[in-house]
């Protein structure tokens, strides 16, 4: 258990800058995800964290106690990698109480860890195999496993289910989860899938080039997006984008590609564009008011939901529409897309949020 | 690859591949027949290509009568000590250029190499001058030492280029699990790395093995002498025309790195190609 305090955490490479002053806390207990996309300095926040990289400037505090200096293993925290770095000449068992072993824990106390942490993770017939001689997500495991025995303050994740396949990766997403309830400890997730970092985290940090875009629980970063960038990066299918026409609004009702949409509230500043999340549209009549007009450029049918894409009028780009169920839409068919004002972000030129849509139901008209 | 679908590109490649085989092993044949033939046999006018009364009598003259075992030891500490010594020196070396950044890290291995660009024998006259200078003149330090200069670069680089491969990330999950540095070699790098080590030591043991120049140079007394020099004075003089000691000594000699190479083969076949196919 710990908590653990970033304040203005550097990384330069060389000239190169990766991250540019972090700050941020995470209490005791809590999962929190890094997401962004490639690049932007998640792996390397949590390198930091663990202790493999160097602190350019700024303080790292756990549980009250600057570790900028503190090696890796005196550190409290356990890292699982994303190749799972398994020692390839030893044996599961060896593997797991490797960190125990080079503490100097006994003999027997090493194996009684390393057999209780593998009931739990269902790997008990393994442990005298190779890692060569086990399935991905049997490896996966005994990384977890490794990190485990040690009873870590602190669980640092690298992307660590990027590399099985995907039913594999949803099988050990719930395990991961249920690990997280039974031992409470703080965990901290670098991923570039949102759907593994709004399901597991309890706080998401998405970055962007060395930076810290947004701090927030899931469902903030979903429906309080504080820029475009975070707008546009949680969601999927992402937040449709559209440019306001003449970059001013008229008593309320901006003009975009397609038609006009009303806004519930005022932005305070210059509207430069509006986003709206392709579950927040409805297809209506062409011709309807508060709606846009286009056509159907084409479907992806998921069996759960319909995604239909919308080629606007008199613009290259396409809307997404994401309905629930199957539908059956005609390629070519003329269609309005409702707009619900209570659903339309608004951004102003320079990415900042100037009006965030309500928290709404699907397809609510 | 070739393509061996038609008969006609079948026998081609068999008759060049017999024929390769023919120039490989026909001497080590002949020398294998000639030592245990009898002298009377040796000297016929028409040679035979079959041994008519194989006999052992060269090699329990070669092994009783001569110097044979003596050259054999010195051979077997000269080479030995000096592949373990030249061995764990690339190790660390390997490691150290593969695994950190230092200031000179390039220009150093760089160096390191072109010392391989010399002929040896160029080598040899500065060499000299230099181990009359310390006084390991005739002795067995000096001749390992001159060993050791020969397989260091080419086994550093060896080592190098495997330990590159070996994943960063395995390194940072020990480092990240307490393990010292060194502890991190000794305990997961080098128990990973053992075919290449083995090749590493196979190659050092068979160049000082195979060695004649520098054992000839190097030692005068005959006691110190290694089995190159050892055979080539007892065997080819002018007043020598023992033939049949000479092929049942040199069989004797060859057997230690046959042996070697049987064993190890495994070994030596992944350590070559390892990186090469992954």
């Amino acid at each position: 258990m710990a908590r653990l305090e970033l304040k203005q955490i550097r990384k330069s490479f060389g000239p190169v800058d990766v991250l540019k002053g972090i700050d941020l806390t995470v209490e005791d207990g809590e999962f929190t995800a890094f997401v962004g996309p490639s690049g932007c300095g998640k792996s390397t926040l949590l390198r930091l964290i663990c202790g493999l990289d160097e602190i350019s400037s700024g303080e790292m505090i756990i549980d009250g106690q600057v570790v900028n200096d503190v090696p890796p293993a005196k550190r409290g925290i356990a890292m699982v990698f994303q190749s799972y770095a398994l020692y390839p000449h030893m044996s599961v068992a060896d593997n797991m109480g490797y960190a125990l072993k080079l503490a100097g824990t006994s003999k027997e106390e090493i194996r009684s860890r390393v057999e209780a942490a593998a009931k739990v993770l269902r790997i008990s017939d393994y442990l005298k195999r190779k890692p060569r001689q086990l399935s991905g997500g049997q490896r996966q495991r005994v990384a977890i496993g490794r990190a485990i025995v040690r009873e870590p303050q602190i669980f640092l994740f690298d992307e660590p289910l990027s590399n099985l396949d995907a039913a594999l990766r949803v099988e050990m997403r719930i395990e991961i989860a249920r690990m997280k309830e039974r031992l409470g400890t703080t965990m901290i997730y670098v991923t570039h899938d949102q759907i593994e970092a709004m399901t597991l985290a309890d706080k998401i940090v998405v970055l962007n080039a060395g930076k810290v875009e947004q701090i927030g629980s899931p469902l903030d970063l979903y429906n309080a997006p504080v820029n475009r960038f975070v707008a546009g990066f949680i969601g999927s299918p992402r937040m449709n984008f559209l440019a306001v026409h003449g970059g001013r609004h008229e008593g309320g009702r901006v003009r975009v590609n397609g038609g006009t949409v009303s806004l519930n509230t005022l932005p305070h500043d210059t509207p430069s564009e509006i986003g709206v999340r392709p579950e927040h549209l409805q297809l209506c009549a062409p011709g309807s008011s508060n709606a846009l007009d286009g056509r159907i450029a084409m479907t992806e049918h998921l069996g759960s939901d319909t995604y239909a894409y919308v080629s606007l009028e008199g613009a290259e780009e396409m809307i997404v529409v994401r309905l629930e169920g199957e539908r059956s839409i005609r390629q070519g068919e003329q269609v309005g897309v409702f707009v619900n004002p209570d659903a339309v972000h608004v951004f102003s030129a320079d990415g900042r949020t100037l009006v965030s849509a309500k928290p709404m139901a699907r397809n609510a008209a | 690859m070739f393509d061996l679908s038609s008969t006609v590109s079948k026998v081609v490649f068999g008759l060049l591949l017999a024929l390769i085989g023919l120039f490989l092993f026909f001497p080590l044949y002949w020398l294998i027949i000639s030592s245990v033939k009898s002298n009377a046999e040796l000297y016929s006018i028409v040679p035979t290509p079959f041994p008519l009364a194989p006999t052992l009598t060269h090699f329990i003259t070669a092994l009783t009568t001569g110097k044979l075992p003596m050259y054999l030891v010195n051979s077997l500490i000269a080479s030995g000590s000096s592949a373990a010594l030249n061995t764990l020196l690339a190790l660390y070396a390997g490691y150290s250029f593969a695994k950190y950044r230092f200031t000179g890290r390039q220009p150093v291995m760089l160096f390191m190499l072109s010392a391989q660009m010399f002929p040896f024998g160029l080598l040899l006259i500065s060499i000299y001058p230099l181990m009359s200078e310390v006084g390991l003149l005739d002795t067995r330090p000096g001749l390992i030492l001159s060993y050791i200069v020969f397989a260091l670069p080419v086994s550093t680089y060896m080592l190098y280029s495997y330990f590159s491969q070996v994943p960063d990330e395995l390194i940072e999950a020990a480092r990240a699990d307490g393990a010292s540095d060194l502890r991190i070699f000794h305990t997961i790098v080098i128990p990973i790395s053992i075919p290449p080590i083995v090749t590493v030591f196979l190659y050092s043991f068979m160049w000082s093995w195979n060695d004649l120049l520098y054992s000839m140079t190097l030692i005068v007394s005959d006691d110190k002498r290694t089995i190159g020099p050892g055979l080539l004075l007892t065997y080819l003089n002018e007043v020598n025309s023992d033939w049949g000691g000479a092929m049942a000594a040199s069989l004797l000699a060859s057997a230690p790195i046959v042996a070697a190479f049987l064993f190890l083969q495994r070994y030596f076949i992944q350590g070559v190609t390892a990186g090469a196919v992954k």
